[in-house]
């Protein structure tokens, strides 16, 4: 039998503004609820995973590994990585040769400490030469819906309809970030007439409610080998199928500008991977860095024809659903309230994601719990790194021993 | 950015748009690189260095910039976009573009028309830091600054004496309008080291050479950014001035010199002789001389402020060599005295004025004295000369040295530019005569005096050659009378003019 990883625990801290947290707090209340929740110790494990994308810019924080190791008093391995998904990556490549059965992945990010400069930092990671042209975060979402609307010609009242889809995708990940008392945004639901408001406001194609915020926030999980995983759980989610994809730097000479070629290929390999088509996708979380990503990655993914996505989110709004509907049946996606109304402290948004997926996929999502219409549901992540530099895609279904 | 390494990468390529083509398939690149990704390693060694620079490319899709990240806040609001040329991409940004606050932003307005890359401040720096530049920024290829194609023709004929070449001007699209007087405004990311490289191009696009021809490199000014630091430096890497000696490096002298409004002036001279001198060695030989000047004034209540009234902003350059000269340099005469009647100490943003004491003891005495010694020199008479050039701090003062020393005010008009574009100080004078070129018949003969502060003067008698006709067509499309008078041109109030010369 193959061996295949398997998520026992998951924790994670809330996500908004720590000003008074130190990062190695954070990542030791995530660390500790997820051994908490696998219900291990943590001299059952045998390494560390980390991420972070850029805790050496806004903390001049070196090597990472020395605080967790501190923390957790043990000396076994520990690698640090931008992404959540990345480490995680590296997770399942350790478990699946057989190198390590107990893994603790962890991430973690402290973006308000450097809140003055944290867009000249995020534009320089994300891309140096847009950056040197004057370029913001923004900007590449705005680009790209141009590129979107020029591509499929989409004008006038279509146009509407497509900047209404939109608003709607911040407005759903709001009504369920509303619900999850971890989320940056508990409790703050917003309307469709804000979205749009917003934009006016600031006069700008996309605006303040597009984007997701500069958030704190860690998140952790533990992943063992299907091999061991009756020795610490009955019950878990396993990673039936992965794969990650990177393309250019540079957004702008990229060959696909309509969404993200990385995540069209690492999609490929996590389906053929898992053996299923999108449409047996019941659950989805994606990187919705701003509501177009959310829309875009809804054809990257192949759930949608490309330049046809914002119709059917269009239908949603107009039917006044939280799903998305996929050949007649309902699709739920960023239940967790996405990256807009979550949060996205970046290094530790992927483990937000699959805390949710985690909970979700064992019945443990209290008043955010979907309804699954099979017995055995699949459910997916998507994490991207700079703006589709890098995308990482999992396929998750519960495990039993 | 605080790193000089990394500035010094980033400008390099980013100043010039450089790239690479794979010789094998064709295949282009904005960076330079070493292979090609369609060939592999069969392309190694096989890339040719190119740049976009004087290419015509499209605005693909762009945005508005309302909130931009720290280094480019003092541009607010801006458009950004993507800029294809043909199969290549780069990221880019609108500059000369104010954008109304009550204009809705429409980004189809912009998306699809054709730009031109102009050489620019990249973005704002602290004052001990390098001065960004690139030119990833982009105007309308239909507007103020429009697309004017560089075509490289091999040198045919030798004049009998050295003169000028080439010639270009370069004012930016911005005015103030006070009274009758017009003065060109910087726009927010312009300075002396951007207008000196613009002047350079344009001059470059009219001489229609290699810039690798170019080997010796003037720029005359008194408003560098740096205390210490040449812009010829800039000037020579953005249009490859001098062979490619590798590593970045190129075989061309560069020097900036300053003496008030006479610092280009004064090179011209010092350029035909090294020409003269290399053609007896039978070498062909060019030299670009540069008077480029984005002066500051103190605010008008403020000690100096009374220069605020006149301060331009602009460049000119001038290439020098002996084949297929427009306009051959008969002689010259220069006089000096020490006279300060303007000047600016060391670490001082503003300049102080000698008030009454600039007119008679400094401008007129030095003018007529070059003026009358070189008239003697060649044996002519004001009746003799065509064109009358002096130095222009205002439109008083040449027309009335004009008349002392005999001339018509006919004579002195056609080269009487202050009342458009302000005083252009090292620029002043040879705007002047760029004005006359840009009219002049063949065989006409031109008197040119500067004035620089501290004092002296340059006189130069020029005649115009029958190659003017031809090349100055290259340019028309950006000569002086378009930069008089265009469309394009905008009109901005005082506090806007401040705040442009500050910069960012």
């Amino acid at each position: 039998m193959t061996i295949k990883p398997v998520i026992i625990g998951a924790g994670r801290t809330k996500f908004g503004e720590h000003y008074d947290k130190n990062p190695e707090e954070l990542i030791e209340e995530a660390g500790l609820k997820a051994l908490e929740s696998a219900g291990i110790e943590r001299k059952d494990l045998d390494a560390v995973f980390i991420s972070d994308y850029f805790l050496q810019v806004t903390n001049k924080i070196g090597i990472e590994e020395g605080f967790i190791s501190e923390l957790l008093e043990v000396n076994i391995p520990m690698e640090t990585l931008r992404s959540f998904s990345s480490a995680l990556n590296c997770a399942c490549n350790a478990i699946e040769a057989g190198r390590h059965e107990v893994v603790l992945v962890g991430g973690i990010e402290k973006m308000t400490d450097r809140l003055d400069k944290i867009r000249d930092d995020l534009m320089m990671l994300g891309d140096p030469w847009s950056y040197y042209a004057g370029g913001t975060p923004e900007a590449f979402h705005e680009l790209m819906l141009r590129n979107y609307v020029k591509k499929y010609e989409i004008a006038d009242e279509h146009y509407d309809k497509l900047m209404k889809a939109l608003a709607y995708i911040s407005f759903k990940n709001h009504e369920y970030g509303a619900r999850n008392p971890l989320a940056h945004f508990y409790g703050r639901r917003i309307s469709v007439e804000d979205v749009v408001r917003a934009r006016k406001a600031s006069r700008t194609i996309l605006g303040l409610y597009d984007f997701a915020p500069i958030s704190d926030g860690a998140s952790a999980i533990v992943v063992v080998s299907s091999k061991a995983a009756g020795k610490y759980a009955d019950e878990g989610v396993c990673i039936t199928g992965r794969g990650s994809a990177t393309d250019y730097i540079s957004y702008f000479s990229r060959s696909i500008k309509c969404g993200f070629k990385a995540t069209r290929e690492a999609s490929f390999k996590a389906f053929s991977e898992a053996g299923i088509e999108p449409s047996k996708i019941e659950l989805a979380e994606l990187y919705d860095q701003s509501t177009l990503m959310e829309l875009v990655t809804l054809e990257d993914l192949g759930i949608y024809k490309p330049g046809t996505a914002w119709e059917h989110v269009y239908a949603s709004y107009e039917n006044g659903k939280l799903t998305y509907t996929v050949n007649g049946l309902e699709n739920y996606v960023n239940t967790n309230g996405g990256l807009k109304a979550d949060g996205n402290p970046l290094g530790a948004t992927g483990g937000a994601q699959f805390h949710e997926i985690f909970n979700q996929l064992l019945e443990r999502a209290g008043d955010r719990q979907v309804e699954f219409r099979s017995k055995n549901p699949y459910a997916l992540v998507v994490e991207i790194e700079g703006f589709g530099t890098k995308s990482y895609v999992y396929i998750l279904e519960r495990w039993k021993p | 950015m605080s790193s000089e390494p990394i500035e010094r990468r980033v400008s390099y390529i980013a100043d010039k748009l450089r790239g690479s083509e794979c010789t094998l398939c064709g295949r282009k690149y904005f960076k330079p690189r070493d292979y090609c990704g369609t060939c592999g390693r069969s392309s190694f060694g096989k890339m040719r260095n190119i740049n976009f620079f004087y290419e015509k490319g499209v605005l693909e899709v762009c945005t508005i910039i309302r909130r931009a990240t720290n280094k480019f806040k003092m541009l607010e609001p801006f458009i950004y976009g993507i800029i294809s040329f043909g199969d290549i991409r780069v990221p880019g940004r609108l500059t000369d573009l104010i954008v109304r606050d009550e204009e809705e932003f429409n980004p189809s307005k912009f998306e699809g028309r054709e730009v031109v890359a102009r050489f620019r401040r990249r973005c704002s720096t602290g004052p001990v830091d390098i001065v960004p530049t690139s030119s990833l920024t982009f105007t309308f290829a239909d507007e103020y600054y429009p697309y004017m194609e560089y075509k490289v023709f091999k040198p045919n004929r030798y004049a009998d004496k050295p003169g000028i070449v080439a010639y270009g001007l370069y004012t930016s699209k911005f005015r103030i309008r006070e009274g009758r007087m017009e003065r060109s405004v910087p726009f927010l990311d312009e300075d002396a080291i951007t207008a000196a490289v613009e002047a350079g191009k344009i001059a470059l696009i009219q001489a229609a050479i290699e810039g690798e021809l170019i080997k010796k490199i003037y720029v005359g000014s008194e408003s560098n950014p740096y205390a210490v630091k040449p812009i010829a430096s800039k000037v020579a890497q953005v249009l490859d001035l001098g062979e490619d000696i590798g590593d970045g490096v190129r075989g061309v002298d560069a020097i900036d010199t300053e003496f008030a409004c006479k610092a280009a002036t004064s090179m011209l001279k010092d350029a035909v002789a090294l020409a003269k001198y290399m053609n007896d060695e039978g070498e062909d030989f060019y030299a670009m001389v540069i008077g480029a000047d984005n002066s500051q004034a103190a605010p008008r209540w403020a000690p100096g402020g009374e220069l605020d009234f006149f301060v331009g902003f602009g460049a000119t350059a001038f290439i020098i060599g002996n084949r297929d000269v427009i306009a051959e340099i008969e002689g010259w005469y220069s006089c000096t005295s020490d006279t300060p009647d303007f000047w600016r100490r060391d670490g001082q943003k503003y300049p102080m004025h000698g008030g009454r004491f600039t007119g008679e003891p400094a401008y007129f005495k030095h003018i007529i004295k070059a003026a009358r010694k070189l008239m003697d020199k060649m044996r002519l008479q004001p009746k003799d000369i065509d064109y009358f050039v002096p130095h222009q701090p205002n439109v008083r003062f040449p027309l009335k040295v004009a008349k002392r020393l005999g001339f018509k005010t006919e004579q002195c008009l056609p080269g009487l530019k202050v009342g458009n574009f302000g005083n252009l100080y090292s620029g002043s004078s040879p705007a002047g005569l760029i004005a006359v070129l840009d009219m002049a018949k063949p065989y006409e003969k031109i008197l040119l005096v500067s004035y620089g502060s501290g004092a002296g003067s340059d006189a130069y008698l020029l005649t115009v050659t029958p190659q003017i006709i031809e090349k100055r067509r290259r340019t028309e499309k950006f000569n002086v009378e378009w930069q008089v008078k265009n469309p394009y041109l905008e009109y901005i109030d005082y506090n806007t003019y401040r705040k442009f010369k500050e910069g960012i």
